[in-house]
């Protein structure tokens, strides 16, 4: 604990969404720290996960031979599952089987991230949490978070949420998912959301995910207007940033101003976004209602 | 003030810690404590303790004094710090006084000596050196530049501090003087003397007005009272006298002339009644040492050789002793009341210095001296000084830190008043009282806040003081307290050298024991620990997380979470930190330096000052601003300095607007000091290199000054001093040493003598000005120069005439240079040949082939013919003609460079990664991904060897060793495995339900059932409660209310994005996980600004726009959510008012089709004027309803529209067309029937437009909108609203909560 943490800025960039930076420090970790194969270890497996969260996913396919340790093994497959067509996920979902259930690596606390955030994808949650409910890290504890928040289990959340802080409250990632629950918790838990995207902002560089947070909950406490402006702002950064239009387009709406030049632009950036996937099933059920009303 | 006559005081001043008087006896050795090692080898000679009264008189004589001298003291260990501001080394000092105003004191020796010293700067001003024997009294006057003393020598001698003279010594006691002091209001001095007498003198007239007796020993003191008729007097006669001199006063008022009064006095002497005894204390067992007033209450303090303190007490009639304070070891020598705090000072021969609660009258402090025995107290009358004289010197100090704590946040500062809480806005100067805070426990000195620290966000401040050794105090002030100040809040305590707030929620204590910091939340509990890379003994904040942490020489920023140090420095011992508002850079305050670094702790520049820094503050410009004692300056970021102004008092800068420096003062008052900032902003300019800014303040401000221009040459910017320059001279020194000619020749022309033109024409050569260069020497007159600056430039013409100018001045050498550079050999001969040297002129004309011109010379020279050299060919000098005459050569572009390229500052490329490294190190990471691997290979392969091998044979020790290698993988998995155990027993709890299906539970509103994307259920409501059929044109409305329901949430990188849906009515207060309903992107005032603009286009004929505009309103009515009832009424009223306008509108597209079918089109014209319409619609309508009919000569109903029209308050045009068309159809009949009777009132069918009349059974309407239909459509989609189906049965249209209660 008392030996400092020499990914900690690569770790910490990567949480709060500068994939770019984290990409680029990795590079540069101080030369006067030298790294276990455990820390070197870490460090590639997040180098891989920020070029996934940029949609390099082939860069990751590509450059991930099949000696790689089993915990970039997962992260190919997350690639892998996130880039292609069904088969493609099908494949990877039984090859991330295989793994887990793999006694010698199948504890492996990336591997276990990288299945709970398929499952996830899978809308698999029982599946997920079988995998990472119990926690090992702060990245597990994390997203035990978000999974139970996925599934309205806010209490859940809460309780994971306790955790991390007993572990270590002022951990980046500690004040994200409490950001998380506040959000999705609402009420004047917004406030305090509000106030840790906040502090944030001004601890690290601003992000997407940063900005993004902080539209959240301008939304969230009805004020649309200086979502906008952060929200523009987020644009301002990634053009293409999925979440930045989504929400921008929820943010025109609710506004009043016309939405759909950021809708096409984030069917066209991305396509598999849960904004897109819920308006084209929204059309498909609009219509099978006007059907089953005639 | 009289600063002007000490300035030539040999005393150094420079480096605020020494000086040593010239002349000065070797036991007077003035050198500052501190500079002295401790075991210094004075010799250590012990006085005898000092004597009962009579032996008191033998005690140490000036001849004794000298051998004196001792170790020099010190605190003792035990004793509590003080805050000590001045010290002294010198003989023993036996009094001392402050004065008024400037920051000096006197201090009288027991040498005779009487030394007056600037305690700030810490130098010894004056020293005066015409008493004999020790000096006991001295008191400087209140207003005048005067101070008295009185000595052993039996004379008071009073002085003028300014011209350094003893103004005259008044004679008439008898013994010793022991006190003497000026009153603070007539020209009177009171001295009490051995001689058993106390004295009153007039120093105007300089004679005794008053003579005291009663005494009957000595009398070691006496005083007036600050504001009454009284005086105090102490003696060895075991009592304390207090005198009235009211008597003496109203003969001073009253005219009287002195040398009367001198007679008087002397009748008087020995039995006066001027001044009499008011009231004798008897209560010290011996001498009475001191005795003094309180400075407003009816109180004395006195000190005796029974080592104790009395309090006394008085009014009009009698006194009586108080209490008695016990604790003195020894004869206590002086005593007196503070004047600010309710507590006595005495000190004592005991080496001790006591403080005492004057209301509880217990001992709080004793600050002690090794060696020292105390002999005299003084206090400042105005501030909150104190000092004291011992046998080695004497010290200035203070008992309580005056320095508010404070804390600067946004606009405004907080900071700690008078056991108050307070927060000071500056936009508005206004001053708010926030909360008292609590009172220290126990009574003792310097527990008053040190400093503070405040978040913003929770509106908590954190205070620290030495109360209980370190503690700090944690108040969360609720928003809406400010004002009340009734209000005490518990604060929340804890023990720590320093705390500071590192992030909202989250302050660190410093422990200082352990070297760690507490991190802590707003609960006081301990959240996190973290040792400390440095000993520290503060923490500062150094952004969100960081902490500068503050050793002896450095100081260091620590990343709390990282547990990183991001920057170290070395420094002084640091006082107080000061960031920037951006947080980049940082100023590091020291006693006496000024530290400026960046966030990371690169430094850098240091200033130095002789006095104390104060306090600092940063301006937007990156400008320090500061101040020590007696300055306020200025820092720019290259660490150049200078002084703003001058201070009176000491200030603590909380914050710098433009030229508006906001301070606390010592009492906590806030102040506002205008500055002039045109210098610093000026300097900055300059050092950013924004000569824009440079030149407009050149040009607009009064900048001039030889301090500013000497800068600007020092800096290397002597074209811009040039701008401020009036005088020629440095004019043109500047204008060369810039390169700029054109000035240089314009202050020269002024200048005009020849060492200028000189220097010019070096420089014009330099930069190849030709032009210039040549005017210069045609100035100084230096043909030599000019000419051959004429032959190289190619003006050969020019050099011809210089050639002649040379003859003219009779100057042969120039004129034969010259013409040796025209190549003018007739020419050279010429001159030779008159110049007397007719063999040069033969030799000269011989080789150049002058045959004729030779020949002629050779005659005139006859037989002197010179011999030429045979058999030599002659090379001839002539110059080459020249290609070209130019001007100036190119020349050097002097001028430009400075004001170019001055917006070159911004964003330069970040730092390059280091591609290498990283290279390297990913081959590492390769490698060792490639071994591991390979041992677990080995591993397996191993373990499969060892089963295989163990029943065989064992392999021996290398095998054994083997085995106990291998076994480690499986006993490291056990762990994991049980963890796989744990995940098969875990069952993931069930999903939880969405808040959209929340929202649908709990609703009927159709347009939150769509929010929710429960379209079918929507619809279903809508078909019940409106009849509604068809969906289609809600499609893209529903999809817009999805769509906008929820927000985005991306938590971890590559998971799922959360969706989390948006609440309508957030507020504050709203308890969490409380479903609200859906925020809908549909809101009824959207429709009121869109009915807004659909009336505009039917203004503006624009009737498919505005169709289509009021239809969308009639479309989205129904997912419409409102608030309250009013509301819905709104709504409804919104339903009929669109249904109308869709109505008419629809008829009048109608219309425009028919074009065959006249009676058609005035029957839909008329039907149109039967909706209800804004009237400046129906005006409209009824106007082309009117022309229409008139038009088809159906004057009846024409007359009719007009009638309606002029009732419809018109413009002007259209009433008198009106009332044109009423004349024009006056009693006509109409020639078409319209199926068309305005007196009976009627409703339009939607879908046929024919006109329903009252009373007309069986029309049938639609369950949404309301329009009315005729029977026959019955059944059919509406054709108002184009979603109900007409007739259908329906429960009314809801759209508001409130409905449903």
């Amino acid at each position: 604990m008392a030996s400092p943490d020499h990914l900690f800025g690569l770790r910490n960039s990567f949480y709060i969404g500068a994939y770019h930076a984290a990409i680029t420090s990795s590079q540069s970790v101080p030369a006067h720290a030298l790294l276990s194969p455990d820390d070197l270890l870490d460090r590639d497996a997040i180098l891989y996960r920020s070029y996934i969260a940029i949609g390099s996913h082939q860069l990751v396919i590509g450059e991930i031979g099949p000696s790689a340790a089993t915990p970039l093994q997962a992260i190919k497959l997350l690639a892998l599952y996130l880039s292609g067509d069904a088969g493609n996920r099908e494949s990877a979902v039984s090859r991330l089987r295989e793994l887990l259930s793999d006694a010698a690596t199948g504890s492996n606390p990336i591997l276990r991230l990288m299945a709970g955030t398929i499952f996830m994808h899978e809308r698999d949650y029982a599946e997920a949490l079988k995998h990472t409910h119990s926690g090992g890290n702060m990245e597990l504890l994390a997203l035990n978070v978000q999974i139970y928040l996925q599934m309205h289990r806010a209490d859940h959340a809460e309780k994971q949420l306790r955790v991390m802080q007993k572990l270590d409250e002022d951990h980046t990632l500690t004040q994200l998912a409490n950001a998380w629950v506040d959000l999705v918790m609402g009420g004047c838990k917004i406030q305090e959301a509000y106030l840790i995207f906040q502090d944030l902002s001004e601890k690290y560089p601003t992000t997407c995910t940063i900005l993004n947070g902080k539209a959240l909950c301008s939304m969230h406490m009805g004020n649309f207007e200086d979502a906008e402006g952060l929200l523009l702002e987020s644009l301002n950064k990634d053009a293409k940033d999925a979440e930045t239009l989504a929400n921008l387009t929820v943010c025109s709406l609710n506004l009043g101003k016309p939405a759909t030049r950021y809708l096409n632009q984030l069917k066209l950036a991305c396509p598999e976004h849960t904004l897109v996937k819920r308006m084209s099933s929204a059309d498909d059920s609009f219509d099978r209602a006007c059907q089953a009303m005639a | 003030m009289a600063m002007h006559s000490l300035a030539d005081n040999p005393a150094p001043a420079s480096n605020g810690h020494e000086a040593l008087p010239p002349n000065d006896t070797a036991p007077t050795l003035v050198t500052p404590i501190d500079l002295l090692p401790s075991s210094s080898a004075y010799s250590s000679l012990p006085l005898p303790p000092d004597p009962p009264p009579p032996p008191r008189r033998s005690s140490p004589r000036p001849g004794l004094e000298g051998l004196g001298l001792r170790r020099r003291g010190g605190w003792g260990r035990q004793a509590a710090r003080m805050l000590t501001k001045f010290e002294t080394k010198s003989n023993r000092v036996k009094g001392l006084s402050f004065h008024p105003r400037r920051p000096w004191i006197l201090a009288s020796l027991h040498s005779g000596v009487i030394q007056m010293w600037d305690y700030r700067m810490g130098t010894l001003l004056d020293r005066f050196d015409e008493h004999d024997g020790p000096v006991r009294g001295v008191h400087f006057h209140a207003t005048q530049p005067l101070f008295v003393s009185g000595g052993d020598d039996y004379k008071i001698k009073v002085w003028n501090y300014k011209t350094h003279r003893c103004l005259f010594t008044l004679h008439g006691h008898l013994d010793y003087i022991r006190t003497v002091q000026f009153h603070h209001e007539y020209p009177w001095i009171v001295s009490a003397s051995d001689d058993q007498t106390i004295r009153i003198w007039n120093w105007q007239s300089r004679t005794c007005v008053a003579v005291l007796t009663g005494h009957n020993h000595y009398v070691m003191c006496a005083s007036f009272h600050p504001k009454e008729d009284l005086v105090v007097s102490a003696s060895l006669d075991q009592t304390v006298r207090v005198w009235d001199i009211g008597a003496l006063r109203k003969k001073t008022v009253s005219p009287a002339d002195d040398i009367l009064r001198l007679t008087q006095m002397n009748t008087d002497l020995f039995g006066g009644v001027d001044a009499v005894v008011k009231y004798v204390l008897e209560g010290h067992d011996r001498g009475v040492n001191w005795a003094s007033f309180h400075p407003s209450l009816p109180l004395i303090v006195s000190g005796a050789d029974d080592r104790q303190v009395k309090l006394w007490r008085m009014n009009d009639t009698k006194a009586w002793e108080v209490d008695t304070l016990r604790g003195h070891m020894n004869n206590v020598s002086c005593v007196m009341f503070h004047a600010k705090q309710d507590i006595i000072v005495s000190n004592s021969e005991d080496k001790s210095i006591r403080i005492w609660d004057a209301t509880k009258r217990t001992g709080i402090q004793t600050f002690r001296r090794e060696h020292d025995r105390f002999w005299i107290l003084a206090a400042h009358p105005e501030m909150n000084l104190l000092a004291a004289g011992h046998d080695s010197g004497m010290i200035v100090f203070k008992l309580e830190r005056e320095r508010p704590a404070f804390c600067v946040s946004g606009d405004t500062v907080f900071y700690v008043k008078d056991r108050f809480l307070r927060f000071y806005e500056y936009s508005t100067q206004k001053e708010v009282q926030v909360a008292p805070i609590r009172r220290p426990g126990s009574v003792s000195l310097n527990q008053s806040p040190r400093t503070l620290s405040y978040s913003p966000t929770e509106n908590a401040v954190l205070i620290c003081s030495d109360a209980d050794g370190g503690s700090y105090e944690l108040y969360i002030v609720p928003k809406d307290s400010a004002g009340r100040s009734d209000y005490l809040q518990e604060a929340k305590k804890g023990a720590g050298g320093s705390a500071v707030f590192v992030a909202r929620n989250r302050f660190a204590v410093l422990e200082k024991s352990s070297n760690q910091v507490l991190v802590r939340n707003l609960k006081n509990e301990i959240v996190k620990k973290s040792p400390l890379p440095i000993a520290t003994d503060a923490i500062y904040y150094a952004g969100t997380g960081n902490l500068l942490c503050k050793a002896e020489d450095r100081v260091a920023i620590f990343d709390l979470q990282q547990r990183l140090v991001l920057g170290e420095l070395q420094t002084p011992a640091v006082k107080y930190v000061v960031w920037s508002t951006d947080m980049e850079s940082v100023a590091l305050l020291s006693k006496h330096a000024v530290v400026i670094a960046s966030k990371k702790l690169v430094h850098r520049c240091t200033l130095h000052e002789t006095i104390r820094v104060k306090s600092g503050a940063w301006d937007e410009n990156g400008v320090f601003i500061y101040t020590t004692l007696n300055h306020m300056k200025y820092c720019l970021p290259n660490g150049d300095s200078g002084i703003i102004k001058t201070l009176d008092v000491p200030i603590y800068i909380t914050r710098v607007v433009g030229n508006n420096i906001f301070c606390l003062d010592r009492d906590g008052k806030n102040k506002l000091i205008a500055v002039d900032a045109s210098e610093y902003i000026f300097k900055l300019a300059l050092l950013r290199k924004r000569y824009d800014h440079v030149m407009s303040m050149i040009k607009n401000s009064q900048l001039c000054g030889q301090a500013v221009i000497s800068y600007l040459q020092q800096k290397g910017f002597p074209e811009v001093a040039l701008h401020f320059v009036k005088d020629e001279k440095t004019r043109f020194n500047l204008a060369l040493e810039s390169g700029n000619i054109q000035i240089a020749v314009a202050s020269a022309k002024e200048i005009d003598d020849k060492d200028h033109w000189y220097r010019l024409g070096i420089e014009a050569l330099r930069q190849g000005n030709v032009g210039i260069v040549e005017y210069a020497y045609q100035r100084t007159k230096n043909f030599e120069r000019l000419a051959f600056l004429y032959l190289i430039t190619g003006y050969l013409d020019k050099v011809g005439f210089m050639c002649k100018i040379a003859g003219q001045n009779n100057n042969l050498m120039g004129q034969f240079h010259n013409a040796l550079y025209l190549g003018d050999a007739k020419k050279r001969v010429e001159i030779l040949e008159n110049a007397g040297q007719l063999p040069l002129a033969y030799v000269t004309a011989v080789t150049h082939g002058l045959t004729e011109i030779a020949a002629r010379i050779a005659a005139e020279l006859g037989e002197n013919v010179p011999a030429l050299p045979e058999g030599k060919s002659h090379s001839l000098l002539i110059p080459p003609a020249p290609l070209t005459a130019c001007g100036d050569w190119p020349l050097l572009r002097v001028m430009r460079g400075i004001f170019e390229g001055g917006l070159d500052a911004t964003g330069r490329a970040e730092l390059e990664e280091d591609d290498e490294a990283a290279g390297a190190d990913w081959g590492d990471e390769d490698l060792d991904i490639v071994d591991a691997s390979e041992v677990v290979e080995n591993g397996g392969d191993g373990f499969v060897d060892v089963e295989e091998g163990e029943p065989n044979e064992e392999d021996g020790e290398e095998g054994g060793w083997d085995l106990e290698d291998l076994e480690l993988p499986p006993e490291t998995e056990t762990p994991k495995a049980s963890g796989n155990a744990r995940s098969a027993v875990f069952v993931a709890p069930t999903p939880g339900i969405p808040v959209s299906q929340i929202w649908t539970q709990r609703s009927s509103l159709a347009g939150e059932h769509a929010a929710a994307g429960n379209f079918d259920t929507a619809m279903r409501l809508l078909s019940r409660q409106l009849g509604i059929k068809n969906f289609a044109p809600l499609k893209p409305l529903f999809l817009d209310l999805h769509m906008g329901s929820h927000t985005y949430l991306r938590a971890l990188a590559a998971a799922p994005v959360i969706s989390v849906a948006v609440e309508k009515g957030w507020s504050e207060s709203a308890s969490p996980n409380v479903r609200g309903p859906p925020a809908l992107v549909f809101s009824f005032s959207q429709l009121e600004d869109r009915l807004k603009a659909a009336y505009k286009a039917t203004t503006e004929g624009k009737f498919p726009e505005a169709l289509r505009q009021f239809q969308s309103i009639l479309h989205t009515i129904p997912i419409i959510v409102v608030d309250s009832r009013r509301e819905v009424d709104e709504v409804k009223e919104l339903i009929e008012i669109v249904r109308e306008y869709v109505l008419g509108l629809k008829m009048e597209l109608k219309r425009k089709e028919l074009k065959d079918d006249v009676t058609r089109q005035q029957e839909l014209a008329a039907y149109f004027t039967n909706c209800k319409l804004q009237r400046v619609h129906m005006r409209l309508v009824l106007a082309s309803a009117m022309a229409l009919c008139f038009k088809q000569r159906n004057y009846a109903t024409a007359a009719h529209f007009a009638r309606m029209l002029l009732e419809n308050s018109p413009q002007e045009a259209q009433a008198r067309k009106a009332r044109q068309v009423m004349q024009a159809c006056q009693d006509k009949e109409d020639s078409h029937q319209l199926n068309y009777d305005f007196r009976n009132p009627f409703v339009v069918c939607g879908a046929t437009y024919v006109p329903i009349y009252r009373g007309q059974k069986g029309d049938v309407s639609c369950p949404y909108c309301g329009s009315r239909f005729v029977p026959s459509i019955e059944g059919q989609l509406c054709t108002i609203c184009e979603l109900a189906t007409v007739g259908a049965d329906a429960s009314g249209l809801l759209c508001s909560p409130t409905q449903l209660r």
